[in-house]
């Protein structure tokens, strides 16, 4: 596929996701244990044959460029294969953030130029999902498409995808962003492929405006040139936009709605065991309906949790429904329910981490948080005999003084 | 390009005690530990201790070994100046192609070494699980002005026959040497792990040519032991010749007995992850609810839904319900179906064990046909081998790879021909 260039985009910052995306992208937030979230669309890229893919990245991207690394690992290595992070740049006339997801399009023009691919495949680096491009892009060049846009069927009452109506022959008539009320069952996948030329005759044009995101500005407007279809993908989509749909997503790999043997996700295991490789997983405790990776020591009891490489659970403590990032350690008789604790946390004795008031919204994140789900933040200490409820979210390397931290709690 | 020191890394035994373990590959890349190969161990001893050139010599069906091997980048002897070379027998010259011993195999590639102008040569064995910073050998070395250094350590006497045995006066200077001794004197073995000034070892190597010598511990250490400065660096960690069924079995359910022989997080060992025929990366081990797993070692990979006990499991295993496994050792994807019980068994890769079918129960006779591999109650399955449901293999059974077993197999039989 060499006329076809791609282009990721991993750039946008996200509230939602809390201190998840403290310090990384929504892109390289940990999922199943060992990957990162862009690992299922390069991985996608990668088996679709696809030669270069350009990564547009602006919120903290750095655990996301060491991730990436070479891209030897998805096979980006070679005379003609590269994966290149391109990151915001200052011209001549200053400072120039991207503005929006077209507009990290536009001002990486030269770029596109570099490979004269005929077509542009776009792609948001944050959902989840196995796909084969190839049949998308034969449906694009069959119908002599200017673009093409990848929907999934979800019946939802929510309002924040973008929902398209097509005519008999796929064509593209409508196009809503984040309607008040879903006008069809057709949700945007944040997946597009362009005729270059096309693309950016119309990002051009769209560079003196205000805004410029895809969904919002580009999609609506292209319609009109009534040569825009729709390409409908029928497999599991998933996507981590919220802590409980990133919860959820995870979770939906322990109830066998995701079969990751078959999927062939690649990524990079090199990057937190530089000197050595990480063990096999030790087993000493009950294990039950749960994902444990290497050089996880069990003394305790795991269950229907996703564990990744090097957590500790000592004995006597119980670990369920739970989401478990690298190196973490839990101390004896520790509690943990419906909790997703990010990498490198200490957690003491005798504590006890959320299933307690999960009906008491969060305070201050009273959008996001509450579902009953408990965040500690990357480096957390947790003091032994500590208790704390649900909906709660510590920060980073924050200080607990108080043992007793009430559900729907911010501490920072 | 000039190094200081050169590791001759010696992976051409044949290691026919391992028996059909050893059948496709070299002893050296044999699995050990789950996700290891026996070579890691060395592999990474000598990474870890900043030698940054290394020549494995091979010789006996290397393409796992070198498929492991790859270009060196799992070690980090990767780059501009630090490199793993594959030095396979050649022809020459001379006709004299196939490696006759351990110091000819690094005689016949003195070029390789020259090309670096050493002071030193490091040669080590692939075959051997151990930690040892051979930093700290290379000091003794040159702080005794020795013309070689011979890494020895403490083994039981019952067991000292199996080894090239050393005796050492006050200052460590080797006095006597006696290899594989019916009446050890000392017992001091040696582990196969030599320093040798270049210039001496070079010298040593042509004299002994001369004589038809091609062994290190037959005719290089016993002749220059007696007119050359030749120290014993007695070693005190943990160090096992996994060259026998038993040993080998032994050495890996030592990973599991808490009492830390082998602690691979601070050994620091490194190995080659990539999957052959695969292109994803394996994802983490599924346990479902039926699992129940104690005391042992489960590589990424896998689904457990049976139970596991005090064994050790590689990456893509699975373990369907109710199946039974004890103090085994399963090699990569193999499949154990549901109900089937496995005591005592060493099982190679891609095996497939049926329905309700026991492995390793019974009487403990030796296997008839090879009853110095098999005798301790050990069963062993080949690579590829299909057992069919509801049946009975006992004790020291060898089942040969890519058989199809469709019969009850008593104790100490051989299944398949024999080779």
């Amino acid at each position: 596929m060499d006329n076809i260039l791609a282009l990721v985009l991993a750039g946008g910052r996200v509230d939602e996701l809390l201190c998840l995306t403290e310090t990384r992208a929504k892109a390289s937030v940990t999922i199943f244990g060992i990957y990162r979230i862009i690992d299922f669309v390069l991985s996608n890229l990668m088996h679709s044959g696809i030669e270069n893919v350009g990564i547009l990245s602006q919120y903290r991207p750095q655990d996301l460029v060491r991730h990436i690394s070479s891209g030897e690992h998805w096979d980006y290595v070679g005379r003609k294969r590269a994966i290149r992070i391109l990151a915001p740049y200052s011209g001549f006339k200053g400072s120039d953030w991207y503005r929006g997801t077209a507009d990290a399009v536009y001002q990486n023009i030269s770029y596109i130029e570099e490979f004269l691919p005929e077509h542009i495949l776009v792609a948001a680096a944050d959902h989840i999902y196995r796909m084969d491009y190839t049949p998308m892009i034969e449906f694009h060049l069959e119908k002599k498409a200017d673009a093409t846009i990848c929907f999934t069927k979800i019946r939802t009452k929510s309002s924040r995808f973008g929902y398209g109506i097509t005519n008999k022959e796929q064509r593209l008539i409508k196009y809503l962003e984040k309607p008040s009320s879903p006008p069809s069952d057709l949700v945007s996948m944040t997946l597009y492929i362009f005729r270059t030329k096309y693309i950016l005759n119309v990002l051009k044009d769209n560079a003196a405006e205000s805004s410029h995101e895809f969904g919002r500005d580009i999609i609506p407007r292209i319609i009109a040139d009534r040569k825009t279809y729709a390409y409908i993908f029928n497999d599991y989509w998933a996507y981590a936009r919220t802590i409980a749909s990133y919860y959820g997503t995870n979770m939906d790999l322990i109830k066998h709605r995701i079969n990751l043997n078959k999927w062939q996700i690649r990524t990079n295991l090199l990057e937190r065991c530089k000197y050595r490789d990480r063990t096999p997983a030790y087993i000493k405790g009950a294990v039950s309906n749960s994902v444990v990776s290497d050089e996880c020591i069990i003394e305790g009891d795991v269950r229907n949790s996703i564990l990744s490489p090097g957590v500790r659970v000592a004995h006597g403590a119980v670990v369920s429904d739970s989401i478990i990032f690298h190196d973490v350690k839990i101390a004896p008789f520790a509690r943990l329910k419906k909790v997703i604790c990010d990498k490198d946390a200490k957690i003491g004795e005798h504590s006890i981490i959320g299933g307690f008031g999960n009906k008491v919204k969060s305070k201050n994140h009273n959008k996001f948080l509450g579902s009953g789900i408990t965040v500690l933040g990357k480096n957390s200490s947790i003091p032994d005999h500590t208790r704390i409820g649900a909906n709660t979210v510590i920060y980073p390397s924050a200080r607990i003084t108080n043992n007793d931290i009430q559900p729907g709690s911010t501490v920072i | 390009m000039k190094k200081n020191i050169v590791a001759m890394l010696l992976a051409g035994g044949v290691g026919s005690r391992l028996n059909i373990l050893a059948r496709e590959r070299a002893k050296p890349a044999i699995p050990f530990g789950s996700i290891y190969r026996i070579i890691d161990f060395t592999m990474s001893n000598i990474a870890n201790s900043n030698v940054d050139v290394v020549g494995v010599l091979t010789q006996y069906k290397p393409l796992s070994l070198m498929a492991h091997i790859d270009n060196g980048k799992p070690w980090d002897l990767f780059g501009r100046t630090r490199s793993v070379e594959i030095l396979p027998p050649k022809t020459g010259e001379v006709m004299s192609d196939w490696y006759k011993g351990t110091s000819d195999a690094v005689y016949q590639n003195i070029d390789f070494i020259e090309d670096f102008s050493p002071e030193l040569v490091l040669v080590v064995s692939g075959d051997h699980i151990y930690n040892m910073d051979y930093r700290s050998l290379i000091k003794f070395h040159i702080q005794c002005k020795a013309h070689a250094t011979v890494c020895l350590i403490k083994v039981p006497k019952k067991d000292a026959h199996h080894f090239g045995i050393a005796s050492i006066n006050e200052h460590n200077q080797i006095t006597g040497w006696v290899e594989k001794p019916a009446e050890p004197r000392s017992n001091l073995a040696s582990m196969g792990v030599y320093v040798f000034r270049k210039e001496w070892l070079v010298r040593a190597l042509q004299i002994a040519a001369k004589k038809d010598g091609f062994d290190f511990a037959r005719d290089i250490i016993p002749v220059m032991s007696k007119k050359k400065r030749v120290y014993g660096f007695v070693f005190n960690g943990y160090w096992r010749d996994v060259g026998t069924i038993d040993a080998y079995w032994q050495a890996n359910m030592d990973l599991l007995s808490g009492r830390s022989y082998i602690d691979l997080r601070t050994w620091q060992v490194k190995t080659n992850f990539s999957v052959k025929g695969e292109i994803g990366d394996r994802p983490s081990t599924y346990f479902s609810r039926n699992a129940r797993v104690q005391n042992s070692l489960i590589a990424r990979g896998c689904v457990i839904e049976g139970q596991v006990t005090n064994s050790i499991i590689s990456p893509g295993v699975r373990v369907h319900k109710n199946a039974k496994i004890s103090d085994s050792i399963i090699f990569h994807e193999s499949i154990v179906n549901s109900q089937a019980v496995i005591n005592r068994c060493i099982i190679d890769k891609s095996v497939k064990i049926g329905r309700s079918t026991t492995l390793g129960s019974g009487i403990n006779s030796p296997n008839r046909d090879f009853p110095k591999h098999l005798f301790t109650g050990i069963t062993v399955v080949g690579k590829k081998a299909a057992i069919k449901s509801t049946l009975n293999i006992g004790k020291n059974c060898i089942i040969m790879p890519g058989t199809r077993v469709k019969q009850d197999c008593l104790s100490g039989t051989t299944f398949g021909v024999k080779s």
